[in-house]
């Protein structure tokens, strides 16, 4: 089943290019919508599964080793949606090609966070770079934007590339994630090297950010809105999954330059949304804001920080996903994504309004919605790991979250009406259905968050476990059945 | 006098023969056949004859053999360089399906089935008679290969090609002259003699001897004719010259430095060679940038591509020459794949321009190794837009091609060896090369890009008609891009490297 759920999307993207050109769009995008819906039932219906198919044994064993992570399976839900709400919003020439790509661009990210072996998670890394490529050079606004995009992620790809080779000659199997497995060693700092820029420059965190407010605001809508919500994840993902599982002394070593580098994203980020005109790009610094929370929230080396990181991740991808699918509708609408040309749509559209309100209520961290649950317990967390000033610097950006959320809603939609713009329909259904399971879902995770943070961390836990410079709260003691590969793992249950 | 050969040695060397009478046949075949069946006929004899031989090719792999006194060996390591320089020929061959004036083709079949006897001799040459026999063979028919169009440029080519070659050749000779000098045998087995490092000649030698070495192979600093011989050879020579060359010489130098040298010496002698594959994964990467002909480009391109195949060989290790020669098959279906996608659309091009009183412009064999014309091809023709960006995302090393398996293979075994600066090396080469493929890749796919008219292009050229051909032969060469591009596919999946690969000398 999870060979179904990675391989579909490719097979019907390769199907939907060889249809004849003249072809409506409607059947490629009522196909893509299916075929998404089908991947979100068959990635619930494919959690504990696992697959291994024997790929290499020299220099080092490798297999393509597929099997969810409890925190990949939440991330491949968001996917999942993201990928559902991108094809029905869907509305460029072309439509065809576009929704080919989108779905190829959901196969390559199943292979990233379904994947169990090293080598696998670098190939679908690299994969997943090729069809947001396309779409840059085909749709984008600027020629530059697809090398800004390209060049900078291929590079963090090749010091991957680097890294898993060496990882895989000390270790002798790439096979490992989920387990653990302390690389230490005179290669050990470089390996950790390698990962680490990839993972900052795929996040991205500030300095090395510069590929992606051009990225978002220059792509369409749906491929933006699967970018942010999923493919921005890969790095945090991969920071939790990979360096503290294996490389948990660099880490905790170099745990300081990340904080910082987080802490500089985080109110840099904010500061820069506050000033910007251009609404996708608000949103776009807005993500190094929130996304830098994160990373610090990874490296305060709590396990409370670590499962409010988790929530915010999920939380993060369905808001964004969410926030540049609306704005893709106002901006095909109204033909600008200046905010100063825009105003007072919210009287003759009540839904467009009321969609875009929830989505940047979450974003801004309203309780009562998926990003708020993140942000307290991350916040928690990081007090609680002794990292006071950066839980400190952490409230400023959330006060001006809500100052730049609030004037890019109020500017869209509130406010006097600007004379001149074109009138059109409210959100049609189709529309509707495309932003309305990510918007639920931002409310499901906002009053049931226990969902989230109660999941089972069996595999999990010796990362936490091997993170946890403060005692995480509340932890279990081992019971035998606790591990399922042996008697060495964990439980860590937040109630 | 009675040579004391048996008829095993004469079998060792059977695949090397059947090129060789496959081109007389060709030649004789051309004499006999009508104006109409000419290109058939030669095309068809060739591939026939590049196939027969890979099947020969192929029986010996689990059979070595040492033949004509340690001249030549049969089997394993020969086998697997030999099978790439017949894919190789095949997959050049079936480039004159498409393009190429019918007048010439007999001769242009010929030459390059004698050219890869050439290679097939180097694959298994050792000792340094049998090595020079090869290379000299395979090179003094290309200089005539080079020399075939009506072009100024392909007798540039062809003149450069001999002069820089020669020189290279001249190296190579007084290396191997030094070397027997030094050790008083020309058997390569004969040099792993720990005697000889204290001999000054052998270190002059094997200098000399890699000096030839890195010239055919054109790295860095000896790299300055491939592009300008690769920009004017035909389209077909160049794809052959671009791998077949590379093998044989690869297969040769393999065979030196795992063979060849006593033991603990190969970190010092061989140094400067690794600096040079780092400088040419560099430079050939750098190089390629500002290229507007995709030969010239994939010159440039082979240049550095032998930089990650060194890399792999440093170390001499077992593992790394598996890695090599993994990368250098991947290589291979890669180039040869990129060459029939200009094949193609050069016969496209061909058929578009019929001049008045049915001419055909053989201006337009060259059409696809300009870049321009690959403008707007992913609308034109997504088929092939779609094979040529597995081939050039091959080269770059991406996924899911087997280039990016072929470098990580490298990247782990240079890294295990103890060359992880060389390693270095080819991720910054790596960084760099992919704005120059993924350049030709946004031609294709820009939205309001397309190909220059052809018309008025063929009609300012008018004088250089010819008769009309009919090309019924093209498919051939979809059918070689198509298997290339499922090869560079199916190999990231299946990763096959030759276990039997040592000992390459008895």
């Amino acid at each position: 089943m999870l060979l179904t759920l990675i391989l579909l999307p490719a097979l019907v993207a390769v199907l939907l290019f060889f249809m004849p050109k003249n072809t409506s769009g409607s059947i490629g995008k009522a196909v893509g919508a299916i075929v998404a819906a089908i991947t979100f039932v068959l990635a619930i219906a494919a959690r504990n599964d696992e697959i291994r198919i024997h790929w290499l044994s020299r220099p080092f064993d490798a297999a393509f080793h597929f099997a969810a992570t409890p925190i990949s399976f939440w991330i491949v839900i968001v996917l999942t949606l993201a990928t559902f709400g991108a094809i029905l919003a869907t509305d460029e020439r072309d439509r065809r090609s576009l929704i080919a790509l989108l779905l190829l661009l959901e196969s390559s990210m199943l292979v990233v966070f379904l994947a169990r072996d090293l080598l696998v998670f670098a190939l679908g890394w690299d994969l997943m770079l090729l069809p947001v490529f396309f779409c840059l050079i085909r749709w984008g606004e600027h020629a530059h934007t697809a090398w800004r995009y390209f060049i900078y992620n291929f590079a963090g790809g090749l010091t991957l590339l680097f890294a898993t080779a060496a990882f895989g000659v000390i270790h002798g199997s790439t096979d490992i994630i989920g387990s653990s497995a302390h690389i230490v060693g005179s290669w050990a700092p470089w390996i950790f090297a390698g990962f680490a820029f990839a993972f900052l420059v795929k996040t991205p965190v500030w300095p090395l950010h510069t590929w992606m407010p051009p990225t978002y605001s220059g792509s369409p809508p749906p491929m933006v809105a699967v970018v942010s919500s999923v493919q921005s994840k890969a790095g945090l993902y991969g920071f939790i999954a990979i360096g503290a599982a294996f490389l948990p002394d660099y880490m905790k070593q170099y745990a300081g330059v990340f904080v910082v580098l987080g802490a500089i994203s985080l109110v840099y980020g904010a500061v820069i949304a506050l000033t910007q005109n251009d609404v996708k790009r608000i949103v776009a610094y807005s993500s190094l804001s929130h996304l830098g929370l994160i990373l610090i929230a990874i490296f305060s080396f709590n396990a409370l920080a670590l499962q409010g990181a988790i929530v915010y991740i999920v939380a993060h991808g369905l808001f964004s996903a969410a926030l540049f699918l609306l704005l893709g509708y106002i901006e095909q609408r109204e033909g600008t994504r200046s905010l100063s040309q825009l105003g007072g749509l919210g009287y003759a559209n009540p839904r467009l309004a009321g969609a875009l309100c929830i989505a940047a209520l979450a974003a801004l961290g309203l309780p009562g919605l998926g990003g708020f649950v993140g942000e307290i317990v991350i916040l928690t967390g990081v007090y609680q790991s002794g990292l006071i000033w950066a839980a400190v610097l952490a409230l400023i950006p959330i006060v001006i979250a809500a100052a730049y959320m609030l004037r890019l809603f109020q500017g869209i939609m509130n406010g006097p009406e600007v004379k001149g713009l074109p009138q059109h329909h409210d959100l049609t259904w189709i529309e509707g259905l495309a932003v309305a399971p990510l918007l639920a879902a931002l409310v499901l995770i906002g009053v049931q968050p226990k969902m989230l943070l109660n999941f089972d961390t069996r595999s999990f836990a010796t990362t936490v476990s091997q993170l946890s410079v403060t005692p995480a709260p509340r932890l279990r003691p081992p019971s035998a059945s606790s591990g399922r590969r042996g008697g060495m793992r964990r439980e860590v249950v937040f109630k | 006098m009675i040579i004391p050969f048996s008829s095993n040695d004469w079998n060792a060397v059977i695949p090397a023969f059947i090129p060789a009478v496959a081109g007389l046949l060709v030649l004789i075949a051309d004499l006999i056949a009508g104006a109409q069946l000419k290109r058939y006929v030669a095309i068809g004899l060739g591939v026939a004859g590049a196939a027969v031989t890979g099947v020969f090719v192929l029986q010996q792999y689990n059979h070595p053999y040492n033949s004509f006194f340690g001249g030549f060996i049969s089997g394993g390591f020969t086998t697997v360089f030999e099978e790439i320089v017949v894919l190789a020929l095949l997959g050049s061959l079936v480039l004159y399906g498409a393009i190429g004036s019918s007048g010439r083709i007999a001769g242009s079949v010929a030459l390059m089935l004698w050219s890869a006897t050439g290679a097939l001799i180097m694959a298994g040459a050792a000792n340094l008679m049998t090595i020079f026999l090869g290379l000299e063979l395979l090179s003094l028919a290309l200089y005539c290969l080079c020399g075939l169009a009506d072009r100024a440029t392909a007798r540039e080519s062809a003149l450069k090609y001999l002069i820089l070659s020669s020189t290279a050749s001249a190296f190579l000779l007084f290396g191997m002259a030094l070397l027997f000098g030094a050790g008083g045998s020309v058997q390569l087995a004969d040099f792993v003699n720990p005697a000889l490092v204290a001999s000054p000649l052998f270190w002059m030698g094997s200098c000399m001897f890699s000096i030839g070495i890195a010239f055919k192979l054109s790295l860095v600093p000896f790299h300055a004719w491939s592009p300008d011989v690769y920009e004017g050879a035909p389209l077909p020579v160049t794809a052959f010259m671009s791998v077949a060359t590379k093998a044989g010489v690869l297969a040769v130098f393999a065979r030196f430095i795992y063979a060849a040298l006593p033991g603990g010496i190969e970190a010092k002698l061989l140094l400067p060679i690794w600096i040079a594959a780092a400088i040419s994964m560099i430079v050939g990467n750098v190089g390629m940038l500002a290229q507007r002909d995709l030969k010239r480009l994939l010159a440039y391109s082979g240049i550095a591509q032998v930089g990650y195949i060194l890399t792999a060989l440093a170390g001499t290790t077992a593992l790394g020459l598996r890695y090599a020669i993994y990368y250098l098959a991947a290589y291979t279906f890669m180039n040869l794949g990129a060459f029939a996608v200009a094949a193609v659309l050069s016969a496209d091009a061909r058929a578009r321009t019929v001049l008045p009183g049915n001419g055909v412009s053989l201006e337009n064999d060259e059409f696809g190794s300009s870049l321009t014309a690959y403008s707007g091809l992913g609308r034109r023709r997504p088929v092939l837009a779609a094979m040529m960006t597995i081939f050039l995302l091959g080269l770059a090393g991406l996924p899911p091609t087997a280039g990016f398996l072929g470098k990580i293979l490298i990247l782990a075994s240079s890294t295990n060896a103890g060359y992880a600066w060389l390693a270095v090396f080819l991720i910054l080469g790596t960084a760099i090369s992919l704005y120059a493929y993924a350049k030709i890749i946004r031609e294709m796919y820009i939205a309001g890009g397309d190909a220059p008219l052809t018309r008025q292009h063929a009609r300012a050229n008018g004088a250089m008609t010819h008769q009309q051909e009919q090309h019924s032969l093209v498919p051939l060469a979809w059918i070689s891009l198509i298997l290339c591009g499922v090869a560079v596919v199916a190999m990231t999946f299946y990763p096959l490297t030759p276990s039997n690969v040592l000992p390459l000398v008895k």
